[in-house]
């Protein structure tokens, strides 16, 4: 009845190949465009001097008001798509324009640390993906 | 993970639980561990977090499911780690409807400058309404108890408002404190061990204080010698084990009797310190009085403010608890301590003889 949680990942985790289909997901970006007759959006970010694109299905949070250059959370189900790649099928779309995305990020890195050091202080157990 | 494989045989007993500040805390634990902690096996409702027992929980997350009823809103809450059901009620305020006609008059009213009661109660209801009221993709924050209904684990809401959240700084500085909160806090083994190995002598003469105190109170004693009271304080010294009285160093070897006599000193010392007791007059005879219950000086402190408060210096803001002091020991007792007159100031001013006028200033009536 209630969908899985939406765990953080960094805009460039998305497309890496590591985040696996069906999966649950929350991550930031940039709109930079917005293609309404095929509800497709496009977050981007800059990191580590590479531009790293996530492509957003937002069927179910239209309409809503795109702004282009504004950040934005998304929050959904990963959809391999041949052509695309990973995209992210929203279930929640928030622009959070104005976010200080170095200290978001650092308090996902945070949040990740803390649950890899608890997970290697328990031994046994590997790590499950919720 | 690690409280879901807890023994049921490690659970602490139920009385010490209250030993740990986390019990009667909202914890800000993670959704994923407030899924996974283990129940109380002694009182359904309780859980356990790594040995810290859990009543009841603070979240702070996503809504991504939503059902609404005629009594209460159902809603999922997503933090990242996890998805938790709310059971949220609606206030009565929330579902009474309003005639919009009416309340679009006095608002109107209120824009003209005057102060309406009704009309701003109105818009605090609204704001209320409208904050109790979620979407899907809006930030909740909730706290409540924890409960278990048809295997499925929820938290009944005692209080739940939308948060508003623009720039995300509650979400990430909510981020950042919970790892903080865990490594200090929740992931720490308690410290649920009853004071068994407590030192007895201290333990002992608090406990005489204490007996000292209830009795005066109890009796409302105004004055007593060392010996009227001694008796009482005789189960204390009997009922220590030997190895204690042994430990104590200045005491041990002598006699029962030497030892009664010398926590009874202590005792009164205490008190004395306190300001409960004081000794009018210092001599052999020890006569000690209940700094509450001696009219004398409550009459005494009483005209020293009537009188002095009507001077010109002090007219305006009321005397100085020293300068009452001062006085009372010159016209009094040299023997008054600060701590008893404050004693005497607190009654006088329950009796509302006197009044505070700041918290060292006080002026008759």
């Amino acid at each position: 009845m209630l969908p899985s949680a939406a765990v953080f990942y960094f805009p460039w985790e998305i497309n890496s190949g590591s985040v696996e289909e069906g999966q649950s997901v929350r991550t930031f970006g940039r709109l930079v465009c917005y293609q309404p007759e095929e509800s497709r959006a496009t977050l981007s970010t800059q990191h580590a001097s590479k531009e790293h694109c996530v492509v957003v299905h937002t069927l179910f949070v239209e309409p809503f008001n795109p702004i282009t250059g504004a950040q934005y959370i998304v929050l959904g189900e990963i959809e391999k798509d041949e052509g695309v790649g990973a995209m992210v099928r929203a279930r929640v779309l928030n622009c959070v324009d104005g976010v200080n995305i170095a200290l978001l990020q650092k308090a996902i890195t945070e949040q990740r640390n803390f649950f890899t050091e608890r997970e290697r202080k328990q031994g046994a157990q590997p790590a499950d993906a919720t | 993970m690690q409280a879901a494989s807890m023994d049921p045989a490690e659970e602490p007993p139920s009385m010490l639980w209250g030993l740990d500040p986390v019990f009667s805390a909202f914890a800000r634990l993670y959704i994923r561990d407030i899924l996974e902690m283990t129940e109380s096996t002694q009182v359904p409702g309780i859980y356990f977090y790594n040995l810290h027992p859990i009543s009841k929980v603070d979240v702070l997350g996503t809504v991504v499911y939503k059902r609404e009823r005629e009594d209460f809103f159902c809603y999922g809450v997503d933090d990242g780690t996890g998805v938790i059901n709310c059971l949220c009620w609606k206030s009565d305020l929330l579902k009474e409807e309003r005639e919009p006609s009416k309340s679009g008059a006095q608002l109107s009213a209120a824009a003209q400058g005057g102060f309406e009661p009704v009309a701003e109660l109105q818009k605090l209801r609204r704001a209320q309404r409208t904050r109790c009221h979620l979407e899907i993709g809006e930030l909740l924050r909730v706290r409540g108890p924890v409960k278990t209904s048809r295997q499925q684990r929820e938290i009944k809401a005692s209080t739940y408002y939308k948060v508003s959240d623009p720039v995300m700084a509650v979400q990430i500085s909510w981020m950042m404190e919970a790892p903080q909160l865990y490594r200090q806090c929740y992931d720490k083994a308690p410290q649920l061990e009853p004071d068994a190995a407590g030192d007895s002598a201290v333990s002992s003469l608090s406990r005489a204080t204490k007996i000292l105190k209830d009795f005066l109170k109890q009796k409302s004693v105004s004055r007593f010698r060392p010996y009227d009271v001694q008796d009482l304080l005789q189960p204390l010294i009997s009922s220590q084990p030997q190895a204690a009285s042994a430990d104590q160093e200045p005491v041990a070897g002598p006699s029962a009797c030497q030892q009664l006599r010398q926590l009874l000193k202590e005792a009164l010392q205490i008190l004395q310190d306190e300001g409960a007791v004081y000794r009018k007059v210092k001599s052999q005879d020890e006569v000690y009085l209940v700094t509450v219950q001696d009219k004398d000086l409550l009459v005494a402190v009483k005209d020293i403010i009537r009188e002095d408060s009507r001077r010109e210096k002090y007219v305006e803001k009321g005397c100085h608890v020293l300068h009452i002091l001062s006085a009372v020991r010159q016209r009094y007792s040299l023997n008054v301590s600060r701590a008893a007159l404050e004693l005497v100031l607190k009654t006088l001013e329950c009796n509302s003889d006197i009044i505070s006028t700041s918290d060292s200033h006080y002026t008759a009536i």
